[in-house]
């Protein structure tokens, strides 16, 4: 137990060390990209790894959650927490629009439907130009205050540090709870979670809400964290990079979305040789292509098997195991 | 008035007749694996730009240069669809949702490599279908020559198609496959080299229609990752998923669907039309319009 603790504080005392150790702000900034994009993945490991109700659609709640946090503080005044609260709110009210396909559909064809609504969604960002300002997107937002002092790129990475970490501890109560019992149900055989009394249209309900209100919070967080926004970044192919985190890192496992997100955002960096400046692009795609074939269940369990190893402890394999 | 109403009916249907023969593909891959293969579209992006190498910068004849494209592409499906992802996938059981991933990322893998190889500068297409400046003029209504040969290629297809279905051994076991894998292997059918030829049909067809797409769109990366490939997706749906012919009606009604919302809503809003189609399809009749082949 002594050396798991040990090895717990060398992961923590690297989190915490990570901005100090490096004096280039723009890797803390890429850092910070990737974390926001760790909360989405967080979400789509809870709606699609543990209820199985696969969305390829989630650029859109990063979309709509970036722009409601930015309208509200700027036209409507709100201070920014108030906005933050906003871009989750609306972002689950629309959660409720894409579960309702969900129960009837399943599988691919609730695939095209999330993409479908994806693109719904980009194209009212671009088209509704008297709110949104359209393809030009939305200027001078405003950064997060707090005692007074404007968050830079070192106080946001704290600040998402201990988002992630709350938000871990509460999909960790969920998932432990009746109704992660339920999502797994419904994941394994939906029929049969029907049979022993399980309300599925609730459940799908919930698993999207989630996985939409963190993806609204992401996008709030992106939104004051870059302090401009575009339609260009809520793209599909967004949205299928945020599944592929969420695979990378592992589906069926908690800390899958937290270990994906970095690993995809920083792959292609190490392959920046001299050099190789137009290969890095492809051979970062061609290592998660190979993952995401090669290796269903990500990289959270092989990480785990080798912290165990290193320093010892238990196998138990926490929330979903494999079926 | 019905000048225009004809002007857009002509190019909706041909626009449509090319979703048409995208959904095709996405049929042939459905009937033998019961699967939708993200990656589908960039089959369409890699044949313009084998084509577009073989005849403009090798300066091949157009006809073996279409050939040559066609078959390479349709050799990429039956080497790495289904020999690397689709045998790695099945062979562990893995699920839908598996397939679904590692297609797509297939698919942001081969536009990075499409990048790579011929950069990301759209090339234009040779005119070859007809230049887009002098259009076969009836009346009033102008015909691209383009159009033209989307149909004689559409019809060309039909026909083959069918009879490849219907008159040959190897259709008709490709057919006993799609029914029942199981039963068509005791009947005496290698169900391996069918599933093979399936992907090689699926990804050759679209080859052609990104050919055929090649001088609207240029030969560029939009081809693969912009929205035609759901457009295909919609088509197959909407005509049922196991009727390939039923996938050209869907790319049909989408066309037109299309053309004329541009005409009497908005053009920003063309590509929500087909979403909403789509979405409509799934949810009020998911099993298309028509039955199986």
């Amino acid at each position: 137990m002594q050396r798991r603790k040990i090895g717990f504080s060398i992961i923590a005392l690297f989190v915490v060390l990570y901005p100090l150790l490096t004096t280039d702000t723009y890797k803390v900034y890429i850092m910070n990209r990737s974390l926001i994009h760790a909360i989405i993945a967080m979400g789509l490991v809870t709606q699609v790894g543990f209820a199985g109700q696969i969305s390829l659609g989630h650029a859109a709640f990063y979309g709509i959650g970036a722009y409601t946090s930015s309208l509200t503080v700027l036209n409507l005044g709100f201070p920014i927490w108030l906005g933050f609260a906003a871009a989750v709110l609306v972002c689950i009210l629309c959660s409720v629009f894409l579960s309702v396909p969900s129960f009837k559909l399943s599988g691919f064809f609730l695939s095209l439907t999330t993409i479908a609504f994806g693109h719904i969604v980009w194209v009212i960002i671009v088209n509704w130009q008297k709110v949104t300002n359209g393809a030009l997107g939305v200027f001078n937002i405003p950064p997060i205050r707090m005692f007074g002092t404007k968050f830079n790129n070192t106080h946001f990475y704290y600040l998402l540090v201990v988002t992630i970490a709350l938000l871990y501890l509460f999909i960790r109560r969920i998932t432990n709870s009746f109704i992660g019992r339920a999502f797994m149900a419904m994941r394994d055989d939906e029929l049969a979670a029907e049979c022993s009394g399980i309300n599925t249209r609730f459940f799908k309900l919930l698993a999207f809400g989630i996985s939409a209100g963190f993806a609204g919070l992401a996008g709030a967080f992106y939104a004051h964290l870059s302090g401009f926004i575009s339609p260009e970044s809520f793209r599909f192919a967004e949205s299928t990079k945020f599944v592929g985190m969420a695979v990378t890192g592992g589906l069926r496992h908690l800390l899958g979305g937290v270990i994906g997100a970095p690993i995809v955002t920083f792959l292609p960096e190490l392959f920046r040789f001299p050099g190789w400046e137009t290969y890095y692009m492809m051979a970062a795609t061609f290592i998660i292509l190979m993952i995401v074939v090669f290796m269903p269940d990500g990289l959270a369990p092989l990480l785990e098997k080798g912290f165990n190893k290193i320093f010892g402890g238990r196998d138990d394999v926490k929330g979903g195991s494999s079926e | 008035m019905l000048q225009m109403v004809l002007q857009n009916s002509i190019s909706g249907m041909a626009m449509g007749l090319l979703y048409g023969v995208i959904g095709i593909g996405v049929c042939l891959f459905w009937q033998t694996t019961g699967l939708i293969n993200f990656a589908h579209i960039s089959s369409a992006m890699l044949g313009a730009y084998f084509f577009y190498t073989f005849n403009v910068m090798w300066n091949f004849p157009i006809i073996i240069a279409f050939v040559l494209a066609v078959s390479l592409v349709a050799l990429y499906g039956i080497v790495v669809l289904r020999g690397v992802v689709y045998k790695q996938i099945m062979g562990r059981k893995g699920g839908r949702l598996e397939f679904i991933v590692a297609t797509m990322m297939l698919n942001i893998f081969l536009l990075n490599l499409v990048i790579v190889v011929w950069g990301g500068v759209p090339y234009p297409f040779p005119s070859i279908f007809g230049s887009p400046m002098n259009p076969l003029r009836i009346g009033r209504v102008a015909i691209q020559h383009h159009s033209l040969w989307v149909l004689a290629f559409t019809v060309a297809l039909v026909i083959g198609l069918n009879y490849f279905f219907k008159r040959t051994l190897t259709g008709k076991a490709l057919r006993a496959t799609a029914q029942n894998k199981d039963t068509a292997s005791l009947m005496g059918i290698g169900v391996g080299k069918m599933t093979a030829l399936s992907f090689a049909l699926s990804t050759g067809i679209t080859a052609i229609a990104g050919i055929l797409l090649a001088p609207i769109y240029f030969v560029s990366v939009e081809l693969g990752g912009g929205i035609i490939g759901i457009k295909g997706f919609a088509s197959a749906v909407i005509g049922g998923l196991t009727n390939p012919f039923g996938a050209l009606v869907g790319g049909l009604l989408i066309g037109l669907a299309e053309n004329f919302s541009v005409f009497y809503i908005s053009s920003s809003y063309r590509d929500v039309i087909t979403f909403v189609l789509l979405v409509f399809f799934l949810i009020a009749r998911p099993q298309g319009l028509f039955k199986k082949m």
